[in-house]
């Protein structure tokens, strides 16, 4: 007898024919997930079990398995060669003593095993009574459900507890995409959000040293990490600001300012993608929540790009989003208060309807294809894990 | 690099690697041991303290050894907190580690006044009359403002508080003043007064309390009863010495007059420069105010960073947060405040130095403020 970990996975299922492919990327995002332990990771009959684990290890090795986006439960299953002895005695090591109410629930792949499902539920329902005095059957709203799964290659389960996870689909199964990472709440809530969607993200970050701090750059590179804890390896492309906001505040209309700055970021994360084959813009944008982010805003950024913008918090109350940032650990960073490339040369009265006719003849002002090129061609790039 | 953020924390002298090593390796010794090797140590230590009693002026009283100012600050404050009706008098030009215990103080229910500073960076003392009576249990200012550099004229201060509450406990933040400004706390009626090393190239770590009267305090945490039971815990020997060792190679006069030259220096190149602003409080020669028309100090901070000279930002404890208190209850437009950088010298640099940082703060300035209007 030893205990082992089943995996449940949700959508999969769903997924029809590209099946194998999504269970054989969860098995590689776990097996990376789990890099620092020793453990087997196998699939029989359409699950994943991993065992031959350290059990001191077992609480964080749960922990971390809860991170992984395409699996919905972890539970802890005591694993044994069937017979009815064994079955018997292993359902009295659980510990239900807390317990109030419970049913027991058994499964039967094995059709060779002797006794019926629903006979072998009361027998064993009756030694926990016997074992648990103060323990109830209660088949409609147990407080638990012990399940006994009779499988067909000679081996029993029984577990009780269900680990809840993350969910959504495994990483890199929606292909990868670009995330605009500021120093704020919102865009590491997006990546997180998308990335639970499958997408497997590269982020970039504008700064405008000496406008911002040092300190503002490595509060960006602790998001990247904090994110990465769920999305994988990320690829952080810094790229310098100064100059373009610089040449804006000269040449353009103040109230333009920002409308502008997101236009050339746009055009700049698009090269990106261009470069690192990467096939979607990731933000953080909500609908309404600051003058660049009104419709009309969003319309005239969104005009000097061809790729999908993905605005995964558009209809996200700001409690919302930060009640997940607070979940994925990032609200803390967040609102650290060192200012992003944003609010430096703030203009009092940012326009909230620009229209696309009015940037277009402001950018005219500027060089706008050296000022990108000399922006890409200086980024820093750095790869971040604390997957 | 030109380092000119000195009131932030200062480079040990070489001298005090030795020491600390010799008291880690060798004398690395428990002095509550009862080893005679401890016993030693133990010596050590008070004759430390009477050390440090001379080096400040006092001819009673004791010195704690604390882990930083922030310790020393918090173990005066609430270690004078007392239940029942008394009354808590603190100047608005305090350090957060001072502050902050005033905020907490009001939320639990004690009286607290906050005294505002005068225009000159100083406590305003007809103010500080104005809130002072018999129910006054404690009164805390800081020697020299982190921030400004204007000093507290603590005689004058002494002699309201005799008039007024003559029982009261006058606790002195000394941080920016011991060994830096040349006074004596013969004649002054303080009862506690805080100093740190780290301001005074000793390690970081290692901090003081002076207490004219123990029996009137209470520790903030409970141990094995080391110093006078005010301050349990081991006593960082190494880091104690290791102050000493500073503390004995400076010279507060001659340090004085060689800074004084440098801020000297300082005011008569930069204010040659249009749209910089000197604020000098004509107090502590270490310290002083510049403000960059047009431009935010936190930009200029990055800008010289860049350049090799690095300055300060108001109190860097603070200066994570938005806005200036201090200098905001002294009564400087929002507008100042965002453009001013902190610079505070150290005895042991050269004008020449001082005169380099100027061309470059010049230079640095005139580049972003074309870059930015």
């Amino acid at each position: 007898m030893r205990n082992v970990l089943l995996l449940k996975f949700g959508e999969l299922f769903l997924k029809g024919k590209n099946r194998h492919d999504f269970i054989k990327l969860l098995k590689t995002n776990i097996t990376y997930k789990l890099r620092d332990f020793v453990f087997k990771l196998h699939e029989t009959q359409g699950r994943l079990i991993v065992s031959d684990y350290d059990e001191s290890f077992e609480e964080i090795i749960i922990a971390k398995l809860q991170q992984v986006f395409g699996l919905i439960g972890v539970v802890v299953a005591c694993e044994f060669d069937t017979s009815y002895e064994t079955i018997q005695e292993n359902i009295k090591k659980l510990d239900l003593s807390l317990v109030k109410t419970f049913k027991v629930e058994v499964k039967r792949a094995d059709k060779s095993f002797p006794i019926k499902s629903m006979d072998m539920e009361k027998e064993l329902g009756g030694i926990l009574l016997e074992e648990f005095p103060n323990l109830k059957v209660d088949l409609y709203n147990p407080e638990i459900v012990v399940h006994v799964e009779i499988r067909i290659n000679n081996k029993t389960y029984i577990y009780s507890k269900v680990y809840e996870c993350v969910g959504g689909l495994p990483l890199g199964s929606g292909g990868k995409a670009l995330l605009l990472l500021s120093g704020g709440i919102d865009s590491p809530v997006a990546g997180y959000m998308m990335a639970k969607r499958g997408l497997k993200l590269e982020a970039v970050h504008f700064h405008s040293y000496p406008y911002t701090s040092v300190q503002a750059k490595e509060k960006v590179i602790e998001l990247a990490k904090e994110i990465s804890e769920f999305c994988g390896e990320i690829k952080l492309h810094i790229v310098s600001f100064t100059e373009i906001q610089e040449q804006i505040h000269k040449n353009c209309d103040a109230e333009y300012m920002i409308t502008i700055m997101r236009r050339i970021m746009m055009r700049i994360a698009e090269r990106i993608c261009q470069q690192n084959n990467l096939g979607a813009i990731v933000t953080g944008e909500s609908l309404g929540q600051v003058a660049s982010q009104t419709m009309q805003s969003m319309n005239v950024t969104n005009s000097v790009v061809s790729l999908p913008v993905f605005r995964p918090l558009i209809a996200f109350d700001k409690e919302d989003i930060m009640s997940v940032a607070r979940k994925i650990n990032t609200y803390e960073t967040s609102i650290l208060p060192y200012e992003d490339c944003c609010t430096v040369f703030l203009p009092k009265y940012p326009v909230i309807k620009p229209t696309i006719k009015r940037a277009e003849y402001l950018e005219t002002k500027l060089d706008l294809e050296q000022l990108i090129e000399k922006a890409i061609a200086s980024q820093e790039i750095l790869e971040i894990t604390n997957f | 690099m030109i380092y000119l953020d000195n009131a932030g924390t200062t480079k040990m002298f070489d001298e005090c690697v030795e020491v600390g090593r010799k008291f880690s390796c060798e004398n690395f010794f428990n002095p509550s041991a009862l080893s005679v090797e401890a016993l030693e140590i133990s010596r050590l230590l008070n004759e430390t303290e009477k050390f440090f009693l001379n080096k400040l002026g006092a001819l009673q009283g004791n010195v704690i050894f604390t882990g930083c100012a922030t310790e020393s600050n918090n173990l005066a404050v609430r270690g004078s907190l007392r239940t029942g009706d008394w009354e808590y008098v603190f100047s608005a030009g305090e350090h957060p580690s001072v502050y902050n215990q005033a905020k907490k103080f009001e939320l639990e229910g004690f009286k607290v006044h906050v005294v505002p500073l005068n225009e000159d960076g100083q406590i305003d003392l007809q103010k500080l009359q104005s809130v002072l009576n018999e129910k006054t249990r404690l009164i805390s200012v800081i020697h020299v403002s982190n921030e400004t550099g204007a000093v507290n004229d603590l005689h004058k201060i002494c002699q309201i508080k005799k008039k007024i509450c003559p029982k009261a406990i006058i606790h002195v933040d000394g941080v920016q003043s011991f060994m830096k400004i040349p006074f004596s706390l013969a004649g002054l009626d303080v009862d506690l007064y805080s100093f740190s090393g780290h301001k005074l190239h000793a390690p970081k770590g290692v901090a003081g309390l002076y207490v004219k009267n123990k029996s009137a305090l209470k520790e903030l945490f409970y141990g094995g009863g080391q110093q006078y039971g005010l301050r349990s815990g081991t006593e960082n020997v190494a880091g104690i010495m290791q102050f000493k060792k500073a503390v004995e190679l400076i010279d507060v006069r001659l340090n004085f007059d060689k800074v004084k030259l440098m801020k000297e220096k300082m005011i008569c190149q930069l204010s040659k420069v249009n749209g910089v602003k000197i604020f000098d409080f004509a107090g502590s020669p270490y310290i002083l105010n510049v403000v960059f028309d047009g431009v935010k100090g936190e930009t200029m901070l990055h800008a010289l960073n860049e350049k090799g000279v690095i300055v300060g930002l108001g109190s860097a404890c603070s200066s994570k947060k938005a806005g200036n208190r201090v200098l905001e209850n002294i009564g400087f437009d929002k507008d100042v405040i965002i453009s001013s950088v902190r610079i505070s010298f150290n005895a042991y640099q050269t004008l020449e130095e001082i005169e380099k940082a100027c061309e470059i703060i010049e230079e640095v300035y005139k580049n972003i403020k074309e870059r930015v209007s």
